[in-house]
């Protein structure tokens, strides 16, 4: 108990500094040290400093790290904060579903943060593990508070949403009138003008599949599918060669992300290819999150990352290189995002005791419906 | 001294390739097929069953596994529900299930494979003309192509506004809707496989020694008879080992069919892919345990059929060739047409593709030319970055795998070719196990290193990991050398045995008659079997990534699915066509160079 309110304040501490630094952003070097020293400063024990340095190795997905990535970023950023520090990041080509089979096989997991997790990745941990596979950080992480009402999907305050996306469709203004409702899409006007992506194995196919059970309903969802399935829905391995197929006019709608724009714009950029379009008004929230393995081993080191990942300075770089919404409430972006990317009107998702025991189940019978033969 | 070495030399080659395939496949593969028929220790044959009886996966014939005895009477149910109309005859709904259909699609693409690639064998085995070495060598170039780069080529090439459309419209054809159709998963499929048809066709048809066919000629055979009794014997075994591969690797196919056709026409590897990333590990371990089972019982049932074979072949000079081009009258020779008549074809089907992915690499967004994609490999390149994937490594890496895999499987793919050729019973039971990585299905070998030399394997209180380079290089072999037996093998079993007698009568080893007589007149069994085992390396994605020890054993495959997900140049396959480009160029100049120098022990 008492640790739980040191490391609150100290957290506190943090949090409202680098706030600070990120609205005076150009001369950020200055107000480093100062940074440090109010951390430390809250933070006297000398058990606290000692524990700061270290590595910690951060499991995430390959397209995080690297040049010109958020990863990199955070990478260097985090560790000018924390001079002792090092970030290694590793990158398993199969994601967390390598950590949940260590943990089932008894072998050991050689990271101590997760980055890049969704929610029904962690349905599926929880429904294969009897230990949990990550511990809970909401009560020892200062920053959590601020995640905006609709991302807090873990109710166990194990998976930190840091960003979002919001899946909506992209369609050809040239080609089409914009579908306002799930069921414009199921009008003859649209047969055959509807990419969408397999959601056993894609996330914005999956996230798009859910946002139908949303709106239909666990018992409707199959006849609407039925519905776009009569209608031609096109079903497509993955969001690469779906989109690719989009932009060769092989249909004129796809279901992709409401950033889109924020690569398509400015002068030659033909934006009636790029128009995003909500349907009932709404966008199906995606969040990315970070949760800590139970067994890691530089705990404290990982909770400071991830309060440095919620600051409000991280927080718009991540967004801004990862083309994603900033999970924070309330933070600047620039005025290019800020135009280009669209927020919905209503933003839903499915949370965790949603999906839990349930969206397996879900996308299996989807999928057996569709590929039935 | 020498001579024991020798004498060993065959059996300890074949110790060491069991041992290598106990390490690296049976033992992982082993891990997870274990899960469908034991569980906790005991054997069961639930897991298998619920498959089985599963309409979703087995269609109609889940009765012949709930109901045995009503199957009779389903059937003549079924045939009474057949009505005569006016339109011909009215067939009752049959649903085939997943399996039906994932066999329907890889008979159809295995029909396709040897349509598309035999004429490709006759013209580069019966014809000359320039160019024929390099282009031989560059046959098996679709087959290192990632599926995601064949998807590229064949949007770009069958697409709505794709470049076959644009060829239509001009004569006033068209357009062809052919994306999401299983024609074009079948063609994707042919694009693969029928380069294994036509290579392989191409080395026994140039092992047909002429004088055979020359003598049938001279006791009155027609040419016709002549091609019919002699030649056509010599080439079956080629024939029918390739159209086995065609259907065992598009049986088991996977991300071509999602990028192509749509989730419509799903295969029960996307059935199995998706299980395994649920982690339901039993399932998936019945999916892959009765694709398996059916690839294998193929596979052996083949090879008893070659067996069967009567030993025609013997080493002498190849089939004279004739030119292709003959003048003038090329255009009024109907076989010359024909063959002109291919060429479209080929161009259409396996030029176009390659070539559309090497456009998209220079076209912007907006259909404008640019370098930027080049660009950024080299930005790449200079990078300073961790985590950042360069270009440089990648192609050192794939080639020191490349060759690594090569001169592992080289020896593996002959001892066992040797075995498999020795009359003993069960001899060819032998080689349909020691094939089986042909016929295992590339996610579950992934999930079994995974599970065993990945994570590690507790023994004595240790826990023993195998990963880095040497593990990929074996992996790879593993994979790679199949091929080499399957090239050598029947050209071996065509020898005539009396030349090893021979050569065993004036006290040659079995090691040196194989090395000094029988190899070199295979020679070129063995350069083809060095040049897929080679292709197979440089194609490899799964287990380079699963036992890659740390970030830097990455290969090109590799480094291009690392490209698709940089997202620094907008949501574009750019970059990734540009790696898929540079993939091509390298794996062209290793082929050319590997035909060539193999090409110097040719006799």
């Amino acid at each position: 108990m008492e640790r739980r309110r040191f490391l609150r304040n100290a957290g506190a501490g943090i949090v409202g500094v680098s706030a600070f630094a990120g609205c005076s952003s150009p001369g950020g070097d200055d107000e480093r040290p100062s940074r440090t020293e109010s951390g430390t400063g809250t933070t006297t024990g000398a058990a606290t400093t000692t524990s700061l340095g270290g590595t910690l190795r951060v499991a995430t997905y390959s397209s995080f790290t690297g040049e010109g990535t958020a990863g990199n970023w955070l990478k260097s950023a985090f560790e000018s904060e924390y001079p002792d520090a090092t970030v290694e990041f590793t990158t398993p080509e199969n994601g967390l579903n390598q950590y949940i089979q260590r943990a089932n096989e008894g072998a050991p997991i050689e990271a101590d943060l997760y980055v890049g997790l969704n929610t029904g990745e962690l349905v599926r941990a929880d429904e294969q593990l009897d230990d949990p596979l990550f511990q809970s950080l909401s009560e020892d992480v200062a920053g959590v508070d601020g995640i905006k009402d609709g991302l807090q999907v873990d109710p166990e305050g194990r998976a930190i949403p840091y960003d979002t996306g919001y899946i909506s469709l992209v369609y050809d203004e040239n080609e089409v009138e914009q579908p306002e409702t799930f069921d414009a899409l199921l009008e003859p006007a649209y047969e055959g003008d509807l990419i969408v992506q397999n959601a056993q194995q894609s996330d914005p196919g999956r996230a798009f599949l859910l946002w139908t059970i949303l709106a239909k309903g666990v018992d409707g969802y199959l006849d609407y599918w039925q519905g776009l399935q009569d209608n031609g829905v096109r079903i497509m391995s993955d969001w690469n060669p779906s989109y690719e197929a989009y932009m060769n006019d092989e249909a004129p709608m796809i279901v992709s992300y409401s950033t889109d724009q924020v690569y398509y714009h400015g002068e030659g950029v033909d934006m009636a290819k790029h128009q995003v379009g909500f349907l009932n008004d709404q966008g199906y929230a995606n969040p990315e999150a970070m949760a800590m393995f139970s067994s890691a081993s530089n705990g404290d080191l990982g909770r400071r990352f991830v309060e440095f990942v919620l600051s409000e300075e991280a927080q718009a770089q991540i967004a801004d290189l990862n083309v994603q919404f900033p999970a924070v409430e309330g933070v600047e972006m620039d005025e290019e995002f800020t135009r280009y990317a669209y927020e919905p009107p209503e933003p839903v998702t499915f949370t965790y005791e949603e999906l839990a025991g349930n969206v397996s189940t879900w996308i299996e019978d989807w999928a057996r419906q569709v590929a039935s033969k | 001294m020498r001579e024991r070495a020798e004498r060993f030399a065959v059996p300890l080659g074949l110790v060491t390739t069991v041992s290598v395939l106990i390490v690296v496949f049976y033992y992982p593969v082993g891990n997870v097929f274990a899960d469908a028929v034991s569980s906790d220790g005991r054997p069961t044959l639930a897991p298998i069953l619920d498959v089985l009886t599963d309409p979703f996966y087995t269609g109609i014939a889940h009765h012949i596994f709930t109901d045995p005895l009503g199957v009779p009477a389903g059937i003549i149910q079924w045939f009474l529900a057949v009505e005569l109309s006016p339109s011909g005859l009215d067939l009752p709904p049959t649903s085939i299930g997943l399996f039906g259909f994932t066999a329907y699609q890889a008979a159809l693409s295995t029909v396709a494979s040897v349509a598309l690639g035999l004429p490709g064998a006759y013209l580069l085995s019966r014809y000359e003309f320039p160019g024929r070495h390099t282009i031989r060598s560059l046959t098996i170039l679709p087959f290192v192509l990632p599926g995601i780069m064949v998807a590229v080529g064949f949007l770009a090439m069958f697409g709505r506004n794709g470049l076959f459309n644009d060829v239509l419209a001009v004569v006033g054809l068209g357009p062809v809707e052919a994306l999401f159709t299983l024609e074009i998963v079948v063609v994707a499929h042919a694009f693969y496989n029928a380069p294994l048809v036509t290579r392989l066709v191409t080395t026994a048809w140039e092992s047909v020694d002429r004088r055979q066919v020359e003598t049938a000629r001279s006791m009155g055979a027609t040419p016709f008879r002549a091609f019919r009794d002699v030649v056509v014997p010599q080439l079956l075994p080629s024939l029918l080992t390739a159209s086995l591969l065609t259907f065992v690797f598009t049986f088991m196919t996977f991300p071509i069919v999602l990028a192509l056709g749509g989730l419509q026409l799903a295969t029960v590897e996307v059935w199995l892919y998706a299980r395994v990333q649920n982690l339901e590990l039993t399932e998936a371990a019945a999916l892959g345990t009765i694709e398996t089972v059916i690839s294998l019982g193929l596979t052996y049932l083949y090879l008893r059929y070659e067996a069967r074979q009567v030993a025609t072949g013997r080493a002498g000079p190849s089939l004279a060739r004739r030119q292709l081009v003959d003048g003038v009258r090329s255009l009024r020779d109907p076989r010359r047409l024909a063959i002109a008549a291919y060429g479209v074809v080929v161009l259409v089907v396996f030029v176009g593709p390659l070539l559309s992915m090497v456009v998209e690499s220079v076209t912007g967004p907006g259909g404008e030319f640019t370098f930027e994609y080049y660009r950024f490999l080299l930005a790449q390149q200079t990078s300073s970055a961790i985590g950042t994937t360069r270009p440089l490594p990648a192609i050192v890496n794939s080639l020191l795998f490349g060759v690594g895999t090569l001169v592992l499987a080289l020896p593996m793919g002959i001892v066992v070719a040797v075995v498999a050729n020795r009359d003993v019973t069960g001899s060819r039971g032998a080689e349909a196990v020691l094939s089986a990585p042909l016929a295992v299905s590339g996610i579950v070998v992934g999930l079994g290193l995974l599970q065993t030399l990945v994570f590690g394997t507790v023994l004595f209180d240790y826990r023993i990991t195998v990963l880095g380079p040497s593990a990929i290089v074996f992996a790879h072999a593993v994979a790679a050398y199949p091929f080499v037996t399957r090239n050598v093998a029947p050209a071996l079993g065509g020898l005539d045995p009396r030349l090893v007698d021979a050569a065993r009568s004036l006290g040659a080893s079995r090691f040196r008659s194989l090395l000094d007589v029988e190899l070199p007149l295979v020679a070129s069994g063995v350069v083809a079997g060095a040049a897929f085992a080679f292709a197979i390396s440089v194609g490899e994605f799964d287990s380079t990534v699963l036992l890659a020890e740390g970030v830097d054993s990455y290969t090109m495959p590799v480094a291009l699915e690392r490209y698709i997900g940089n997202r620094s140049l907008g949501p574009s396959l750019g970059a990734a066509t540009a790696m898929g480009t540079v993939l091509l160029g390298v794996t062209a100049g290793s082929f050319v160079v590997i035909d060539r120098v193999g090409g110097r022990w040719q006799p």
